[in-house]
C-alpha cells in the first residue's frame, strides 16, 4: 500500500546571526546552509496496518508525512501510496487520503462544523446518501450531538478536535495520516480519540500512520513503530520488541504496608524510586521471578505488579543511544 | 468538470453569505463606511475641476467623473470579491493551513479565490451608477447602446485583469515570509486608476498601459460610454486580459510548486 | 516603571526595532513600493498645471511639492493602531502588559526603529529633487531647516498618537480598524497629501487650519518647500504642537482607561 525507498528531503535555510551589523550585512549578502530533514528512509506498509512514527522533535516525522500526502516534493528517493505517486497530486489520490494536524485546523472558524462538512462533501464528491450515513456514524461514535451546530470558535479545544476528525473522515479516506492529533487534549478526550481511531481502522480497514509524543497514544494504537531520528530510520518493528531491545529490564512496583529501609530494597534490585508507601525496583528480565518471590517473603508488601519501563524512558534512552552512536561516528 | 466547479462555487457562496449574515451589525456599518469612502474619493476631482472650463489633457469634469465612476465600481469588485479571499492566502501561509487547501481534490487557485465575499460592497455599484447618471446629466447627453455594451465587455476584462493582478501580488507571499501590507500596496497602486490615462506620460504611461493596465480598466470603459473607444482598443483589451490571466495562472502554479518544495 | 528606567531601556528597544525593520527586506521593498500616491499626484497635477499654473503652483512647484510629500509621508508614518488591534484580538497584549515598561513605548520604539531605513530611502529622493528642481526643493534658511525638522517630528507624533487613540478603542469595542479607515478617508481629503491645501476653495480653507490632518503631512511639506515666511511658519508650528498636546492627553487617558477595562473583562 505504502512504499518508501531511500527518501530524502533537504532544505536551504538562510542563516540569520544576531546583532545589528549582521542584520544590515544580511540585507546585501545572505548565507545558506543545507538542512537534511529526511536523509534516506525506506519502509513498506501494508493495507490496514497501524503504524506509529516516533522520534524527537525535528526528527523528520512531519516532513515524511507531508511527502506521503503529496504536500512536499522529495529531494530524492521513491514514494508510492496505493499505486499513486503523491507529488503528482492526482484528484483520485487526494480523495483517498487525509492528513489531520493536531495544531492546525481546517474547520471554518466562524461557521458551525456542519458547514465545513457540507463543503467537504461537495469538494470530495461524496453522494448525499453516503454522506448522511457517514455523518450519522461519526456523530454517534464521537458523540458530537449539537456541537456541529455551534460556530467553531465557540467550541473548546477538545470539541474542536473531535469535529476536526469528523471533517477529515467525511470522504472515508483509505489512508489516514495523523500528525500529533491529541496534543493539548485532556486525558479523557485523548482516550476518546484513541478508541475512535482504532475502531475506525478496524471497521473500514483504513491504513493509519500516527505521529505522537504521547506514548500512550502509540502504545494503545500502534503495534508497529518506526523510529526516525535526525532524518534517519533507527528502528522499524513491533513496539514490544523495541522495548525489549532498549530496556529489557522489568520494573517491579511494590505497594508497602509500612516504610522500608532503602538498604533492604537495594538488596533486591536497583531502586528507582521509593517513599513510605511505594517502591519501584528495576531488575533484569531473568531475575524477575526470584526478586518477586523474595520481595513477597521478606518485605511487608500489600500489592505488587511487574511492568515494562515507561515508554517515555525507553524512547529517551533510544534517542540518547542513537545520538551517542552518531557522535562516535563523526568523531 | 465545469459543472463540478460551478457547484463548488455555489457552496462557497453559500458559506460566505452565511458568514456575512452572522455579523449583521457590521453589514450596515461597513456599507456606510464604503459609501463614505466613495464620497471622499471625489474630493480630488472637485479640487482639480474648481474652474468650470478646466480640462486636463482633453478631459472635462463630466468625462473625468465617468472615469471615477468606473474606478468606484471596480473598487467595489476588488474589495468585495477579490481581496477578501486572496488576503486569506497570506493568512494560510502564515498559519500553515494552506496544506489543507492543497490536500483537497480541487484546484487550489479556485478554492482560495472563492472563500470569502463581502456583499455590502455592492454599495459601490450603487455609488457608481449615481456617478454615471450625474456625469451624463452634466454632459447633456446619454451613452449609446453600443457604447454601454462595449463598456460591459470591458467590465468583464477589467475584473479579469484585477483578479490576475491580485493573484500575481499574492504569489509574492509564497516567496517571502512576511508580506503584511499587500492590500495596502495594491490599493496604493490601483489608486492611479482614478484619473484619465492621458494624464500619465512617458514611462508611467507605458507602465499603466502594459504592465499594470490601469488605463484599460477605467479609462477604456469611460471612453466606450462616450462613444470614443476605437474597436481595435476593445479587441486589445480582451486579448490583453486573457493573456494576463494566462500569465498569472502560470506564476501561481510556479509559486505552489515552490511552496511544496521548500517548506516544512 | 520609572521614567529613568524607561529611558535606559529605550536604546535597546530602538536597536531591536531597527533590527526587525532590517530583517525583512522584501516587506520593506513592498512597503516602499506602496507609497506611490505622491508620484501619481505628481503626474496628475503637473498635467493640470501644464498650460497654466494652479494658484501659485507651477508644474515645477508641483514636482517639488510631491517629492517632498513622499519624503514626509515616509518619515511620519505610523501603524500602531493595527498593531494594537491585532494584539488585543490575539491576546498577546496581555503578554506586553506583563513587562514593566508601558507597551506604548514599545510601539513607539518599533515605529522609530524603521526610521533609519526610511531615511536611507528618502535621502536619494530629496537629492533628486534638488538636482531636478534646484535648492528651493529643500529649506533654504537655518530657521527653515529647524522648523522643518520640528514639524516633521510633530507630524510623526500626531500620526502616532492618533494611531494609539484609535487603536486603544479596540479595548472598548470589537475592532477599531474601521475607524482608522474613516480617519484615512478624511486624511486623504484634508492633509495636503494628495494636493496642497492651498488649492482648497476659499470656503473650506479656514476649516483646514483647525483640523489635525494638515499638520500630519501638509505642514512639513510646506516648510520643506519654503512656502511660508517666518511668522506664518511659527504660528502654524504652534498650532501643530497644540494638536500634539491635545492628542497626547486624549490617547493617554483612553489608554489608561482602556487597560482598566481590559483587566476587568479579561484578555
Amino acid at each position: 500500500m505504502i512504499s518508501v525507498r531511500d527518501l530524502r528531503k533537504h532544505y536551504q535555510v538562510h542563516k540569520r546571526p544576531p546583532g545589528l551589523m549582521a542584520a544590515f550585512r544580511s540585507l546585501i549578502h545572505r548565507t545558506y546552509t543545507t538542512v537534511k530533514a529526511v536523509d534516506g528512509i525506506s519502509f513498506e506498509i501494508k493495507p490496514g496496518e497501524r503504524v506509529g512514527f516516533l522520534g524527537p522533535n525535528g526528527a523528520g516525522k512531519t516532513t515524511t508525512l507531508k511527502v506521503l500526502s503529496g504536500l512536499l516534493h522529495p529531494s530524492g528517493g521513491e514514494v508510492m501510496v496505493d499505486d499513486h505517486v503523491p507529488r503528482h497530486r492526482e484528484d483520485a489520490f487526494l480523495k483517498k487520503i487525509m492528513l489531520v494536524m493536531g495544531q492546525k485546523q481546517q474547520l471554518l472558524w466562524d461557521l458551525p462544523p456542519s458547514e465545513t462538512f457540507e463543503l467537504n462533501r461537495a469538494i470530495y464528491d461524496v453522494s448525499r446518501a453516503q454522506f448522511k450515513q457517514t455523518l450519522d456514524e461519526l456523530v454517534t461514535l464521537l458523540d458530537l450531538g449539537d456541537l456541529i451546530g455551534k460556530p467553531a470558535r465557540q467550541l473548546s479545544l477538545g470539541e474542536r478536535m473531535k469535529c476536526e476528525l469528523a471533517a477529515a473522515l467525511i470522504h472515508r479516506p483509505k489512508v489516514l495520516f495523523l500528525d500529533e492529533p491529541t496534543i493539548g487534549l485532556d486525558v479523557s478526550m485523548q482516550v476518546t480519540m484513541r478508541t475512535f481511531i482504532k475502531s475506525y481502522n478496524e471497521r473500514h480497514g483504513a491504513t493509519l500512520i500516527l505521529t505522537s509524543h504521547y506514548m500512550d497514544d502509540v502504545a494503545a494504537l500502534c503495534p508497529r513503530v518506526i523510529v526516525i531520528d535526525k532524518g534517519q530510520l533507527s528502528y522499524d518493528g513491533g513496539l514490544d520488541a523495541l522495548v525489549q531491545r532498549v530496556r529489557p529490564e522489568k520494573r517491579v512496583v511494590l505497594r508497602l504496608e509500612q516504610a522500608v529501609d532503602v538498604a533492604r530494597l537495594a538488596a533486591l534490585g536497583k531502586v528507582v524510586t521509593h517513599d513510605n508507601a511505594t517502591a519501584v525496583l528495576q531488575v533484569p528480565q531473568e531475575a524477575v521471578n526470584t526478586t518477586v518471590s523474595r520481595a513477597l517473603s521478606t518485605l511487608p508488601v500489600q500489592d505488587l505488579t511487574v511492568e515494562n519501563a515507561p515508554l517515555e524512558e525507553v524512547m529517551s534512552e533510544l534517542f540518547a543511544e542513537t545520538k551517542a552512536r552518531r557522535e562516535t561516528v563523526s568523531a | 468538470m465545469l459543472r463540478r466547479y460551478i457547484r463548488l462555487l455555489g457552496v462557497q457562496l453559500r458559506a460566505s453569505s452565511l458568514l456575512a449574515m452572522q455579523y449583521r451589525g457590521d453589514f450596515l456599518v461597513e456599507g456606510l463606511i464604503s459609501l463614505f469612502g466613495s464620497a471622499t474619493a471625489l474630493a480630488p476631482l472637485f479640487i482639480v475641476f474648481q474652474r468650470e472650463e478646466m480640462r486636463i489633457e482633453g478631459w472635462g469634469f463630466g468625462e473625468a467623473l465617468l472615469v471615477i465612476g468606473w474606478f468606484t465600481l471596480l473598487q467595489g469588485v476588488l474589495e468585495g470579491a477579490i481581496s477578501p479571499s486572496l488576503t486569506g492566502v497570506v493568512e494560510h501561509i502564515r498559519k500553515g493551513t494552506l496544506d489543507f487547501v492543497l490536500l483537497k481534490p480541487a484546484d487550489a487557485q479556485f478554492l482560495v479565490s472563492t472563500t470569502r465575499f463581502l456583499p455590502w460592497r455592492a454599495t459601490n455599484l450603487l455609488a457608481a451608477l449615481v456617478i454615471f447618471v450625474y456625469a451624463f446629466h452634466l454632459l447633456g447627453r446619454s451613452p449609446s447602446p453600443v457604447g454601454v455594451l462595449a463598456s460591459l465587455v470591458l467590465l468583464a476584462t477589467s475584473v479579469l485583469l484585477l483578479y490576475s493582478l491580485w493573484i500575481l501580488t499574492v504569489c509574492a507571499a509564497f516567496y517571502v515570509v512576511k508580506v503584511d501590507n499587500l492590500t495596502y500596496f495594491f490599493t496604493s497602486i490601483f489608486d492611479a486608476a482614478r484619473w484619465p490615462a492621458p494624464v500619465f506620460r512617458g514611462t508611467l504611461s507605458f507602465v499603466f498601459t502594459f504592465v499594470i493596465p490601469l488605463a484599460v480598466m477605467t479609462t477604456f470603459p469611460a471612453q466606450a460610454m462616450l462613444g470614443r473607444l476605437p474597436w481595435s482598443s476593445l479587441v486589445w483589451a480582451v486579448v490583453g486580459s486573457v493573456l494576463f490571466a494566462f500569465i498569472s495562472r502560470r506564476v501561481w502554479l510556479h509559486a505552489i510548486g515552490h511552496y511544496t518544495s521548500a517548506s516544512s | 516603571m520609572s521614567m529613568r528606567g524607561t529611558l535606559r531601556a529605550m536604546p535597546t528597544l530602538l536597536r531591536v526595532g531597527v533590527s526587525e525593520a532590517v530583517a525583512y527586506r522584501a516587506e520593506m521593498f513592498i512597503w516602499v513600493l506602496s507609497t506611490t500616491m505622491p508620484f501619481i499626484s505628481m503626474a496628475l497635477w503637473t498635467a493640470v498645471a501644464r498650460y497654466a499654473p494652479v494658484g501659485r503652483y507651477t508644474s515645477a512647484d508641483f514636482v517639488r511639492y510631491f517629492l517632498a510629500a513622499f519624503v514626509v509621508r515616509q518619515m511620519t508614518g505610523a501603524w500602531a493602531a493595527w498593531m494594537i488591534n491585532y494584539e488585543v484580538r490575539q491576546g498577546t497584549l496581555a503578554m506586553r502588559l506583563l513587562r514593566p515598561i508601558s507597551p506604548l513605548w514599545a510601539y513607539a520604539a518599533e515605529n522609530l526603529g524603521a526610521m533609519p531605513l526610511r531615511l536611507v530611502v528618502v535621502t536619494p529622493v530629496a537629492i533628486a529633487a534638488v538636482y531636478l528642481q534646484g535648492w528651493s526643493s529643500v529649506p533654504q534658511t537655518v530657521w527653515g531647516w529647524a522648523f522643518f525638522l520640528v514639524a516633521l517630528f510633530g507630524g510623526w507624533l500626531i500620526t502616532f498618537l492618533v494611531n494609539v487613540a484609535l487603536g486603544t478603542l479596540s479595548l472598548y469595542m470589537e475592532s477599531s480598524t474601521k475607524l482608522m479607515d474613516v480617519w484615512f478617508a478624511l486624511f486623504y481629503v484634508f492633509s495636503g497629501y494628495l494636493y496642497p491645501v492651498e488649492l482648497f476653495p476659499p470656503a473650506l480653507k479656514g476649516l483646514v487650519d483647525w483640523l489635525p490632518f494638515r499638520y500630519q503631512v501638509g505642514l512639513p511639506v510646506e516648510l520643506m518647500t519654503n512656502k511660508h515666511d517666518f511668522w506664518t511658519a511659527l504660528t502654524l508650528l504652534g498650532a501643530q504642537w497644540l494638536w500634539v498636546g491635545l492628542l497626547l492627553l486624549v490617547s493617554v487617558v483612553l489608554w489608561k482607561r482602556g487597560l482598566k477595562r481590559f483587566a476587568a473583562f479579561g484578555g
